[in-house]
């Protein structure tokens, strides 16, 4: 996005220089936390448990996206759901892949049977590798592209993946709010701005064309991947490609029902923070101004002002 | 002035208040930083306050792991039984138990150096091939060490001997070399065989100096240790600092990092201790 010219573009036309730093996941946390940066993006989960938790007050201004197979659980031997308690499970503990995981168990009426899974918090760098070179090991739940990697390996199926929970893993671009609020107003032309070059983007990746080949091979090689790999994750991402259809899952009441999932899991996990006594102690704001928890501690707000305003085409 | 001078002599309190400064820098700094961030994010838990850590800690050696499911009723038991189930006990018996197995492993390392130093062609089979092996980064090996060992407790007990054991057998070996070739040859003229010169002279005079080698590699064999225990684990200190940074506990992290390094350093201590009881004789040249 920084060298198609298309940032720049509209950062000139709102009067703000940005720049683009790329981290690795988990760092790019970090540092947001720290409030070394300004923006990030970062799926719906981390960004209650990591910002919004550490009482750094966090607004999310875009809904880019949701897992639709991008996250999978995967076994060897054919088993089931049902014959994975009492078995060992690679994945990242108390992440993304947790989360689906437990919702598989609880949408297959499994979730009593929870306690008797062992979790082996396996690092995301080598769980490919841990996972296909040993065999004794039957399950593993991972992301893209690493699951289209295990899936070659021989006698390894899926057995539920995100398509499975549309909408409950999301990524959003999220903003410090402190930013947001500067009174010069450089925050909200920031927003505005990042905004205007996020849907150009989605428009260029969304039509068919020469030129969509050409900004899906730079994303991909940004990212260390190849095109066809890129293209595959794609099919199992569904991107809200306009900003109708992300203001439109901004708006909804299903939001509302994955955010109450998630905090949930998150309190239940301690990832609100050994001392967070309840929930509500880190409340979500949405767009229609309803609030899950205390309306004093509010830490996490959906905005969805500037998706509206790029799909009324005011920017 | 003679306050810069190689004949310099500081007195006892000088010596003692200048061997603390740093500390005290280091730690006040830390908590002058820490005390502004929280006044601006009471909340923060990127720099927790020395009451968030003295709390951490003592959930940490008092309560049992989240995902444990000991009897719930905690407050009944006696306090020592509480600190057995506790989630810092677990995390550094589970630790303590594989850095023990890999020390322990490494004493069949100091053997094979010293009969590659005393057997020319023992020293000829292994020599080249340690010396290759000492310069391989086990670290990039982990696939590999995944087909071989698996990802459970012997991968990362291998994963530390791999590391550090070539290290350990060439010292053995160079110490071994180094042994004064006069004394040798005297044990052979007083009677003794190939092998009483080996243990019984060989062997007693390089013993403290391995030990103080090994000493010097406690860290490495840590390092080891945590980089496995983060790969994949169910259990262990550096498993519980992985999942914790997952949501920035630090107040639990910062007291995990020091009792690690507590706990090092006794290990060390308690090894020139020994050094010192077992072989009274000898002085560090």
């Amino acid at each position: 996005m920084a060298k198609s010219g298309i940032l720049k573009k509209w950062g000139d036309k709102y009067g703000v220089a940005i720049k683009v730093q790329r981290f690795d996941y988990a760092p790019s946390l970090d540092a947001f936390v720290a409030k070394n940066i300004d923006a990030c993006a970062m799926t719906n989960m981390e960004a209650l448990d990591m910002p919004a938790a550490s009482g750094v007050d966090t607004t999310a201004v875009i809904i880019g996206d949701y897992s639709n197979g991008n996250d999978a659980v995967l076994v060897r031997h054919n088993i089931g759901l049902a014959q994975i308690p009492g078995k060992r499970v690679l994945l990242v503990e108390k992440t993304v892949s947790q989360y689906l995981f437990e919702r598989a168990m609880a949408l297959n009426n499994l979730a009593g049977e929870l306690k008797r899974v062992k979790f082996v918090n396996t690092s995301d760098s080598d769980i490919a590798g841990a996972f296909l070179s040993d065999t004794s090991q039957e399950v593993v739940v991972t992301w893209k592209p690493l699951v289209s990697q295990i899936l070659r390996g021989k006698g390894i199926t899926s057995v539920f993946d995100s398509s499975k929970i549309p909408g409950e893993i999301l990524d959003l671009l999220v903003v410090r709010t402190e930013v947001l609020n500067r009174p010069d107003g450089s925050g909200q032309r920031f927003a505005k701005a990042v905004a205007g070059a996020w849907y150009d983007m989605m428009a260029q990746m969304s039509k068919p064309g020469p030129q969509q080949d050409k900004v899906l091979t730079g994303i991909a090689e940004a990212s260390q991947d190849s095109l066809t790999s890129y293209k595959e994750q794609l099919s199992t991402t569904h991107m809200f490609y306009t900003a109708q259809a992300a203001y439109d899952m901004g708006k909804s009441d299903q939001l509302k029902k994955t955010m109450e999932l998630v905090r949930q899991f998150c309190f239940a996990h301690g990832l609100l923070g050994e001392k967070t006594k309840s929930p509500d102690d880190v409340a979500i704001r949405f767009p229609d101004g309803s609030i899950q928890g205390k309306s004093d501690r509010v830490r996490l707000r959906f905005d969805a002002t500037y998706m509206q305003a790029a799909a009324g085409g005011k920017l | 002035m003679s306050l810069l001078r190689i004949h310099a002599q500081p007195n006892r309190a000088t010596v003692w208040m200048l061997s603390w400064l740093l500390f005290a820098a280091g730690v006040s700094s830390y908590f002058w930083v820490s005390r502004d961030r929280h006044r601006d994010n009471p909340d923060d838990r990127v720099m927790p306050t020395i009451q968030q850590m003295v709390q951490g800690f003592a959930d940490a050696t008092l309560k049992p792991a989240e995902d444990d499911e000991v009897a719930a009723a905690a407050g009944q038991q006696s306090l020592f039984a509480r600190i057995q189930s506790s989630m810092l006990w677990k995390d550094t018996k589970a630790t303590g138990r594989r850095f023990l197995l890999s020390m322990a492993l490494l004493f069949p390392a100091v053997m094979l150096g010293l009969h590659m130093g005393m057997f020319p062609h023992i020293g000829a089979f292994f020599l080249r091939f340690v010396l290759f092996f000492d310069k391989i980064v086990a670290l990039s090996l982990l696939p590999i060490l995944f087909i071989a060992f698996g990802i459970d407790e012997l991968a990362k007990v291998m994963l530390i001997v791999i590391g550090v054991a070539p290290t350990i057998i060439l010292d053995a070996f160079n110490l071994t070399r180094g042994v004064p070739r006069e004394q040798i040859v005297k044990g052979f003229t007083l009677g003794a065989g190939d092998f009483s010169v080996t243990y019984r002279i060989v062997l007693k005079q390089i013993w403290p100096r391995v030990l103080n080698s090994m000493r010097l590699n406690l860290k490495a064999v840590m390092l080891f240790l945590f980089a496995g225990e983060m790969i994949a684990s169910t259990d262990g200190l550096a498993y519980r600092i992985a999942l914790l940074r997952r949501h920035m506990g630090m107040d639990t992290i910062i007291p995990y990092v020091l009792w690690v390094a507590l706990l090092l350093f006794l290990v060390d201590f308690g090894m020139r201790t020994l050094n010192r009881k077992l072989h009274p004789w000898f002085q560090e040249a």
